[in-house]
């Protein structure tokens, strides 16, 4: 008879109890009345005698009780021997996944990680099949299973030692996550060619810094019997601050030259420095002092280059690892965007179109927009080498009066080259030169005959021109209000596509193709006299959604992360014929092919430069701010996240207890000798309850007698 | 011869009448009329010594006093100016006599009783049997019941049904909670003024040093004190077997007492109590005499007479001394 829980037999001191209460003298229920206790003391309970202890059998019971219940407590079963363990002749399957994301750059925190797995190397017996995977943001295989089954097993630890000594750390954040995610399928996968049944484990060799990213894990379907055992290796220094480039919105109205470049820099959570100085490297200049706390950041503006400095490393200084301490920024220059107006208005008559016209094109970071009248646009003088076409320099023309024979030639040429004009329709007149500008004569207009007033009615928000107020929150027109309008047949523009209508189904505007290009026409104009809509909030996000459908903008390359594809269709168009090259920081060239327009070999921070372009345009690829939050995980946090974690070697001793503890408690809890301990506790109580009864009736029957 | 003579033969040791003639106080309180119960008593008394009771033995010699203008002319004895033909004022009849009020505890630790009678019982009947016997002899008797503060009094008289309005009052329950001495005392202090005889019945079962100084103001007063302690022989022996709860019947207070420990130290401790009582009795100036329950009540009759024999005599030897 064993126990699994003997400690509980000392509950069976507990049979003291009944002892000493039958000892006890029954204070009994009764009550003496008497005079006046002033010459009485309390007595403390005294002890019978021992030879008076009374109710023999029913101290017995109530102690077998004790007895029976501290017996089951224990836990007892009957022992039986353990079954020989089967032995395990299989090696284990082990994948050897080692960081080498940006942060492994630190001071000695690579050398650690070689250490560590060369370790894991030698640990692996000659049955063991190891697989050694390396990961940042993407994981690569070193040695697969194979390969090191083929290798001869003395030579197998030199040489997986060798081949990730030849890796190194990268500039890539670290993907952990999708890492382990990806070692789980090696080793599922190896098990899917060729079937085994050793133990299979993941040794982890990382940093296991805050930054990593461990969303892959969310839900994922771990293998039975997998282990993951983490190696952490950690860095010397715990301070680390990094830097970032904030760029600005391209609304922003502040433009390139007049904003400063703002930085953000962050300290990571063990860092035990808060002063750090930022820099601008490779010119003379003060440097700007940033107070972050640990576990911080702060933004703040760069220190000011002097005029016609050209720089773009900023450097961080004060702590005490330098692999995320610089930023690269790029000077961002404005688009210059012609715009063509041609009317009679004058700028400075505020009942006329251009006044308005003139005031809603600002300029912005992104863009810089020239409004050209039609005048200015004669002046102009034209090179003999770039005249034709002489439209060609503006990305839209604006059209509110009618044209000239010649003038609306020049326009229907720009627009079968391929431009957007918008012909805003001041009076019914105009009809002839949408009908030259379209080539579709006899566009029949007049003018709309309004009760009261005309709004917006059908708007069709799929349309791009319109897509920025696809959004409930900005599509509301209804304040828009139009005194007079313009009647388009729209059924003689059987290609014209409907964008606004007004209530009484009237066209409002409309996207006419005219060769290679567009018109849109405005059956309506933004003059005080006809309506309310350059007073409206629609009027200038309108224009610059025009604006964007006339050049065909797009994001302008600025900044990027380590590893993120750039895409650079925008520039392919631009090289009918030539491909794109691209030169890294490092000096390297990179030839895209033909078609290819999405550049993907961002593997180092730094300038990088599109040579085949016009205009070199540079961008800036700036590592993760993840990578730079250095300070390690909590040491559960994936466990939390159902990795099934190893926590440490057992030596064979323990094991072997470990192992026999189990079979115990297996023999137990199959046995369950405690409940029928449990059934015997409760029958000796009721006999027990039923004997005290007994006793107590026939004592008070003796009394009733006596009395 | 007077009934205080009568005691005085009593006293003598060969004189007692036997213990088989005394009425047993268990058949004397299964009468209920405590008026009844006296009358036997104190007829009982009688008949013990043999002697009449009428003559009454509190009238002391009258003084007379030459009369002086201003005297009250009632009192002038006529008989005297006849013989002498001098004006003397004879002198009150009533400030001669013995004026007796009996001061009876009701508190309720009075209520406790191991023999089939309270000590109140006892007590009571005690107090009725002086009071009638002291009416007999036409003294005056007063009453003051008290518990922990005064519950009635009747001013000490000797008018017809008098005495029946005390044996009512007598026999009214106790009520109280709590014995204290001090306030019916001081209260009897302020209220008599006149000398006269306090007895004072109760179980004395009461811090001490309260009961000193105010015995000390009512001697000052001139008065004379009696106490008669009454306990019961439970209290006495405390012969109870069996260790139980004690409940204090005055306070409600429980304890838990196992009387084969208790004992020693509570008889130790209560017989420290009386003596202390008896020595502050001696040092006053004051009769105590301290009964059980199970006594005859005739002698305790004879105990009051004899120390009132004593003090008399005492007294006298004071007088004469100042003489």
């Amino acid at each position: 008879m064993s126990f699994l829980a003997p400690l509980f037999l000392l509950g069976g001191l507990a049979i003291a109890l009944p002892v000493v209460f039958h000892l006890v003298r029954r204070s009994s229920r009764e009550k003496q009345i008497f005079s006046s206790l002033m010459f009485l003391k309390p007595t403390p309970p005294r002890m019978t005698r021992r030879n008076r202890l009374e109710h023999i059998l029913l101290l017995l019971l109530r102690c077998l009780a004790v007895c029976i219940l501290a017996f089951a407590f224990a836990r007892p079963f009957l022992q039986k021997p353990m079954a020989a363990r089967p032995t395990n002749t299989a090696g284990a399957q082990v994948v050897i996944l080692v960081d080498t994301s940006a942060s492994m750059k630190r001071d000695g925190v690579w050398a650690e990680a070689l250490e560590k797995a060369e370790a894991a190397f030698k640990k692996a017996t000659p049955a063991d099949r190891v697989a050694v995977l390396t990961f940042d943001d993407q994981v690569r295989s070193l040695l697969s299973f194979e390969q090191w089954a083929a290798m001869n097993a003395s030579e197998r630890t030199a040489i997986a030692a060798q081949r990730l000594s030849e890796a190194k750390p990268t500039w890539h954040a670290t993907h952990l996550g999708n890492a382990l995610v990806a070692a789980a399928e090696t080793i599922t996968d190896a098990e899917k060619r060729e079937p085994h049944t050793g133990p299979r484990r993941i040794v982890l060799i990382t940093d296991l810094q805050e930054g990593s990213r461990l969303d892959g894990l969310q839900g994922h379907e771990w293998p039975r019997g997998l282990e993951v055992v983490v190696e952490p290796v950690k860095a010397k220094r715990p301070t680390n601050a990094s830097l970032q480039w904030v760029m600005d919105a391209d609304e922003s109205a502040q433009t390139t030259s007049d904003a400063p470049v703002r930085i953000r820099v962050s300290n990571s959570t063990d860092s035990k420095r808060e002063q750090f100085q930022v820099r601008w490297a490779g010119v003379t200049g003060d440097s700007l002092d940033a107070y972050v706390p640990p576990g911080q950041s702060r933004i703040v503006p760069a220190p000011k280059l002097a005029t016609n400095a050209a720089a773009e490393r900023i450097t961080l200084s004060g702590d005490e690892e330098d692999f995320d301490n610089t930023a690269y920024v790029v000077q961002l220059k404005a688009d210059e965007v012609n715009v063509l107006y041609l009317g009679n208005d004058a700028e400075t008559d505020s009942a006329q179109s251009l006044y308005y016209l003139k005031r809603a094109f600002q300029d912005t970071r992104r863009q810089a927009v020239r409004l050209i009248t039609d005048e200015a646009a004669r002046r102009t003088p034209f090179s003999t080498t770039n005249p034709p076409p002489r439209l060609g320099g503006y990305k839209l023309a604006i059209v509110t009066s009618t044209l000239s024979e010649g003038r609306s030639d020049e326009v229907r040429q720009f627009l079968t080259n391929g431009g957007t004009a918008l012909l805003v329709m001041n009076d019914p007149q105009m009809a002839n030169t949408l009908g030259i500008l379209i080539g579709t004569p006899n566009v029949g207009v007049t003018e709309a005959s309004v009760a009261n007033y005309a709004m917006f009615g059908q708007m069709d928000f799929t349309h791009p021109l319109l897509a920025p107020f696809s959004d409930p929150r900005f599509g509301d027109f209804t304040k828009i209000r139009f005194w007079k309008h313009r009647k388009l047949a729209s059924e003689k523009l059987p290609d014209a596509r409907v964008v606004a209508s007004y209530d009484d189904n009237d066209p409002a505007i409309l996207e006419v193709p005219a060769g290679r290009g567009r018109v849109f026409v405005l059956t309506f104009s933004w003059r005080p006299a006809d309506g309310q809509f350059a007073l409206s909030s629609k009027f200038v996000p309108l224009l610059y959604s025009l604006l964007d459908q006339a050049s065909g903008a797009s994001a302008p390359l600025a900044q990027f992360r380590v590893g993120d594809p750039v895409d650079l269709s925008a520039f392919a168009t631009k090289l009918s014929g030539s491909t794109l090259s691209v030169h890294k920081p490092d000096g390297a060239q990179v030839q895209l092919a033909a078609n290819e327009t999405r550049f993907t070999q961002t593997d180092q921070p730094g300038i990088y430069e599109i040579s085949t372009a016009p205009i070199p345009v540079k961008f800036a690829v700036n590592l993760d701010a993840s990578e730079s939050k250095t300070a390690p995980l909590p040491a559960d946090e994936l466990e939390r996240l159902g990795v099934p974690m190893k926590s440490g070697e057992l030596t064979p001793a323990l094991a072997a207890a470990k192992q026999e503890t189990l079979h115990n408690a297996e023999l137990e809890a199959r046995q369950k000798l405690w409940r029928w301990l449990i059934v015997a506790a409760l029958a000796v109580l009721l006999v027990e309850t039923w004997l005290a009864g007994w006793i107590t009736r026939r004592s008070a029957a003796r009394a009733e007698a006596t009395a | 011869m007077s009934a205080l003579a009568a005691t005085q033969s009593f006293a003598k040791p060969n004189a007692p009448a036997p213990a088989s003639k005394l009425i047993s106080p268990q058949a004397l309180m299964a009468i209920k009329n405590l008026e009844l119960r006296a009358r036997i008593v104190v007829e009982g008394f009688w008949h013990g010594i043999h002697r009449s009771p009428y003559h009454g033995f509190s009238v002391e010699f009258t003084e007379y006093r030459q009369y002086s203008p201003g005297d009250d002319p009632r009192y002038l004895d006529w008989r005297l100016f006849a013989r002498s033909d001098r004006y003397y004022i004879k002198k009150f009849e009533d400030e001669t006599n013995l004026r007796c009020y009996l001061l009876v505890d009701h508190s309720r630790s009075m209520d406790y009783g191991s023999l089939g009678w309270t000590k109140s019982q006892y007590a009571n009947t005690l107090a009725a049997t002086l009071a009638y016997f002291l009416h007999q002899q036409g003294d005056a008797v007063g009453l003051l019941t008290f518990d922990e503060q005064i519950r009635d009094y009747l001013p000490a008289r000797n008018r017809i049904g008098h005495l029946r309005r005390l044996m009512l009052q007598l026999e009214q329950a106790t009520a109280g909670t709590a014995t204290d001495l001090v306030a019916p005392l001081q209260r009897i202090v302020e209220i008599v003024r006149k000398r006269s005889l306090m007895v004072l019945i109760s179980d004395f079962l009461a811090p001490i040093e309260a009961l000193e100084r105010n015995l000390t103001t009512l001697t000052a007063s001139g008065h004379e004190v009696m106490l008669f302690q009454v306990l019961d022989p439970a209290e006495l022996t405390f012969n109870f077997d069996r260790a139980v709860m004690f409940r204090d019947v005055e306070s409600g207070r429980d304890l838990f007492i196992d009387p084969a420990t208790a004992r020693r130290e509570y008889l130790s401790r209560l017989n420290d109590h009386n003596e202390a009582v008896r020595a502050t009795c001696q040092r006053l100036g004051a009769g105590y005499r301290s009964f059980d329950t199970n006594r005859a009540l005739e002698l305790a009759m004879f105990d009051f007479l004899r120390e009132r024999h004593q003090r008399s005599k005492s007294t006298n030897r004071f007088a004469r001394s100042r003489k």
